[in-house]
């Protein structure tokens, strides 16, 4: 199932290539996907909705603590 | 969360300005010949104001065993810069690296912005009716079969029908026409577009996610997702860039003097640690990383302002080289409506008396040429009797006589004499007596020709119509249009075999522009495919690179300049950041000036003028 977020205090597309392969290889991830410039993030999983969303704030969290994730 | 984004940026700014008043200070104090104890303490308070943050996310970085995390590498120049002694060349690359990044935030959040707000076509608010009683509700929650007012000067909150009320609408935003169009019970309005000047009360069609206005704002930010051949080159350059410049950088510092060592030489550390760290300071492939996507995302958002929309920045460069412009004729060309061209009376009749008549009998047919007839004599009486017969023409009683009105051989077979060399589309005769005919013909748009013209100039160097219609109308068209091709009476499939056989020649891209209602394959197999006239069909949307919301041809023109454009921007941020780094590193690996301050100041001018430039992609106004 994919979940739009919205995925702000990202630095630069480098940036967030990076934190699309950490979220990426996190578990219960199968596939992330960020759009910089528009500040969307796609994320394909099978995690109820609440989880999901924790662990992708975890592993954002991890690569800096100014990126803010939300819900669409 | 909007207070805390600012309050962050205003914290950069005090960041940067504070850094710069102590590095100020230091080299005042270095200048002065004050003790270097007291030099080098306010150099290291100037360098960890500036680099604090910095150093917090290379922290995170090194946790992550990130080693080419461009904050890493500023930290590594800077404190390295420290360790051979240049304290103000670490404390610039940190500020500079700084007020860099604050710019670059500033530069993306306002491209956003300007995007968004371009974007912005749908109201929050709308006023339902529940009776008589009207109510203001969130947009959002409006469903179909609700009725709701617009009033002057409001948005159209969701895709409606009006049922009651006439206003002049501004479609502009929704489809770059600048012209507003008439509304009055029955029309479809779209949502985004602006009623004018009256009060209009509307059956909402479909509720306001799936309306025509959120599926442009949908279109458009998945436009992203096709990357163009320049980003494309910019994401596998800077894979590449950065360890080769690290990489380099390590040779350069640790190995050059080692083999001088060993050669017996002396290795000057110094000398060679500067330059690499010289190196370190112009890794970061940020400008070009920025600045190109950047480009494509403000011409796509430009564009979508025009009411052009792509599908894509790959989309922009395929665009860009089109060589083959085949259209559709009818709708797309012609209006789709016909009118006469020309009356032609048989030898001793009455102009007018031929119109009369022939308007009179056609009255109430519902033929689309019966209504280019009737157009001429509006007030025409309706005829006391009238026979259709099918393919061939009518048969009426108008004021007590026989009125023949059809083809040649409708008459011909009522035993009218009609002469041989007689052109028409429609034979008229009275009484059974030939009294003349009349040419009817598609108008062509009125900017078609000029779209012509201007497609030609743009360096297209065929422009041509596939047609379903038959030759005889399709000729006049291509004639007066001057047109390079004409293909006459295809079928859908042979639409797509010509189309087929135009790219097989490898003359360049071929571009197919049509209504998408019958020809979406067709679209999607052109190189680019255009669907003109909005987001009707699905078919034709998936199909198509390109949908021009109005059914103006006149968009193609200005969606080729806005492609050539944005491509023109993306290819000058690309060959500038290059040059200029490249430059910089020849310099200091040479040695002849391994400056750092020349380095850091070179790279942050590169970023912002090349992300300035990057923005200019989104006034497409002029184009």
């Amino acid at each position: 199932m994919k979940t739009k977020y919205s995925v702000s205090g990202l630095d630069c597309p480098n940036c967030a290539a990076k934190l699309e392969g950490m979220l990426g290889k996190t578990e219960g991830i199968a596939s992330a996907k960020i759009n910089f410039l528009s500040e969307k993030l796609t994320v394909e999983s099978e995690l109820p909705a609440d989880e999901l969303l924790a662990a992708v704030r975890k592993t954002a969290q991890a690569f800096s603590s100014k990126v803010k994730i939300d819900l669409l | 969360m909007k207070k805390r984004h600012s309050l962050r940026l205003t914290h950069e700014v005090w960041q940067v300005l504070a850094g710069g008043v102590l590095l100020g200070a230091g080299i005042l104090s270095e200048h002065l010949g004050a003790p270097a104890p007291a030099v080098l303490a306010v150099y290291l308070v100037a360098l960890a104001v500036s680099g604090c943050t910095v150093w917090l996310d290379a922290l995170r970085g090194i946790l992550r065993r990130d080693l080419l995390d461009e904050k890493f590498l500023m930290t590594v120049a800077s404190v390295g810069a420290f360790i051979i002694g240049s304290y103000a060349e670490g404390v610039a690359v940190m500020l500079f690296f700084l007020a860099g990044e604050y710019f670059e935030h500033q530069a993306v959040a306002r491209s956003r912005k300007s995007i968004r707000g371009l974007m912005d076509l749908c109201p929050d608010r709308a006023i339902r009716l529940s009776g008589e009683i009207e109510e203001e509700i969130d947009a959002d929650d409006l469903s179909a079969g609700d009725r709701i007012v617009i009033r002057p000067g409001d948005r159209v909150p969701a895709d409606c029908t009006v049922l009651d009320g006439t206003a002049l609408i501004d479609v502009a935003s929704l489809t770059g026409e600048p012209l507003p169009v008439e509304a009055s019970p029955g029309s479809s309005l779209s949502s985004g577009t602006v009623c004018q000047n009256g009060r209009l009360i509307a059956r909402v069609d479909r509720p306001a996610e799936t309306s025509a206005a959120a599926r442009v704002l949908s279109l458009v930010e998945d436009a992203n997702e096709a990357k163009s051949r320049q980003e494309n080159f910019i994401t596998r350059f800077s894979r590449v860039y950065t360890p080769s410049v690290v990489l380099a950088a390590v040779l350069l510092g640790v190995g050059v003097p080692l083999i001088l060592l060993w050669s017996g030489h002396a290795p000057g550390w110094t000398d060679w640690l500067h330059r690499a760290l010289t190196f370190l300071v112009v890794s970061c492939p940020c400008a070009l990383v920025i600045s190109v996507p950047l480009s494509f995302f403000g011409g796509i958002g430009g564009a979508a302002s025009e009411g052009i929309l792509f599908k894509g920045g790959n989309r922009m460069n395929a665009l860009s080289r089109v060589k083959t412009v085949c259209c559709d004729k009818t709708g797309t060309l012609t209006e789709g409506k016909f009118e006469v061209r020309e009356v032609t009376p048989a030898a001793g009749i009455d102009r007018d008396h031929l119109v009369a008549v022939a308007a009179s009998a056609e009255r109430n047919s519902t033929h689309p040429i019966a209504a280019a007839i009737r157009a001429l004599a509006p007030d025409a009486p309706s005829p006391a009797s009238v026979e259709e017969r099918a393919g061939r023409g009518i048969v009426a009683d108008v004021d007590g006589r026989r009125v023949l009105a059809g083809s040649k051989k409708l008459l011909l077979e009522e035993g009218v004499l009609v002469p041989d060399d007689a052109v028409g589309s429609v034979f008229v005769a009275e009484d059974g007596k030939w009294i003349g005919c009349f040419t009817v013909g598609d108008a062509i748009r009125p900017e078609s020709r000029d779209t012509v013209e201007r497609l030609r100039k743009l360096g297209v160097k065929r422009v041509g119509m596939l047609t379903g219609d038959a030759p005889e109308n399709a000729k006049p068209v291509a004639e007066a249009l001057s047109l390079d091709f004409a293909r006459a009476s295809l079928l859908p499939d042979d639409k797509y075999q010509a189309v087929g056989d135009l790219i097989a020649e490898k003359n360049g891209a071929v571009l197919y522009v049509g209504d998408g209602i019958n020809d979406a394959p067709v679209i999607a197999l052109a190189d680019i495919g255009v669907a003109m006239g909005g987001v009707g069909s699905d078919a034709a949307i998936e199909a198509a690179d390109l949908v021009v919301m109005s059914d103006k041809l006149d968009r193609l023109p200005k969606a080729i300049r806005i492609a050539r454009r944005t491509v023109a921007i993306a290819r000058q941020n690309i060959v500038f950041a290059l040059a200029v780094k490249l430059a910089i590193l020849v310099l200091s690996a040479t040695g002849i000036n391994s400056s750092m301050w020349l380095a850091v100041f070179a790279d942050v001018g590169v970023a912002v003028l090349a992300i300035l430039n990057a923005m200019r992609a989104l006034r497409v106004k002029k184009l």
